[in-house]
């Protein structure tokens, strides 16, 4: 399995960007949230790290073998706040992958818990051989 | 990313690099920290008319696993990253995400009330709320004449 493309695709980032463009008037950041990918027994794990984002804001889509994952981050902070110090940014996380026919897509879940997502993909069953019924005339 | 930036690299130097970068991943310290030479984790301060509102991505920090203390103008906060089960490094496709203990200290602004200082950790994000002491009544001094 090959499930990994590292940077998103662009359409999707400009798909996003108008959407906002219509909402807001501020531009927003998008970010690449870092991840992890492991084996277990029953296929593949995907692990990302996506502070602030609830499970009300998390997208996470399946398009032909496309896996795609978008988090909106609302900010906390009141109106009248004024930042002082900052180190980071606020931003929405955006992240694809491809996922390989070996993946039984109909049996993807995923959890969200204390801003980490996990999305559990399973392996596909081995295919069953198949006979093919031959009608005579 | 490489942790020494040399203006001119030649290759001793980059394969000392890439032997060095490799030994730091081994020890498997931090990298937010080590690696990129900024403190994790990030945090952001802002001030609104009654409080100061600090701000920290926290992700795969359990709340239970999360510390705060604040002692002589002084915030400290310390947790651990960490997930689920135990992982045999072999089964890594991909590794990014930090993970370990983390510790950071932070002066806090002037004039806080320690004392009323609040939390809320949701979904990964820490928000701290630091109230600022009343502002302390102009004291008429009395004069006394003879």
């Amino acid at each position: 399995m090959s499930p990994d493309q590292p940077e998103p695709s662009q359409d999707l980032v400009k798909a996003h960007r108008i959407d906002d463009s219509k909402s807001t008037a501020s531009e927003r950041y998008v970010f690449t949230p870092p991840i992890d990918i492991f084996e277990t027994a029953d296929g593949l794990v995907l692990r990302a790290d996506l502070p602030g984002v609830s499970l009300e804001s998390l997208e996470l889509q399946i398009q032909e073998n496309r896996l795609t994952l978008f988090g909106r981050v609302e900010t906390l902070l009141p109106d009248d706040a004024v930042p002082l110090h900052r180190e980071f940014e606020i931003g929405d996380f955006l992240r694809s992958f491809i996922l390989s026919d070996e993946v039984d897509y109909e049996r993807i879940t995923a959890r969200l818990s204390h801003g980490v997502l996990e999305v559990e993909l399973p392996r596909a069953a081995q295919a069953e051989p198949r006979r093919i019924q031959v009608n005579a005339e | 990313m490489a942790v020494f930036r040399l203006g001119q690299t030649w290759d001793p130097l980059r394969d000392l690099e890439h032997e060095v970068d490799r030994l730091l991943q081994g020890v498997n310290l931090t990298f937010h920290g080590v690696r990129t030479g900024r403190q994790y984790p990030a945090v952001n301060l802002h001030e609104s008319a009654n409080e100061y509102i600090l701000t920290s991505e926290l992700p795969a920090t359990a709340p239970e696993d999360l510390e705060l203390t604040i002692s002589s103008g002084v915030l400290t906060m310390s947790g651990q990253r960490r997930d689920e089960g135990e992982i045999p490094e072999d089964r890594f496709r991909r590794q990014e995400r930090p993970r370990g203990p983390w510790q950071r200290s932070l002066p806090v602004p002037d004039r806080i009330q320690e004392d009323q200082l609040s939390a809320d950790f949701h979904n990964g994000v820490l928000v701290v709320r630091l109230p600022k002491a009343p502002q302390e009544e102009p004291r008429q001094i009395p004069i006394s004449s003879d």
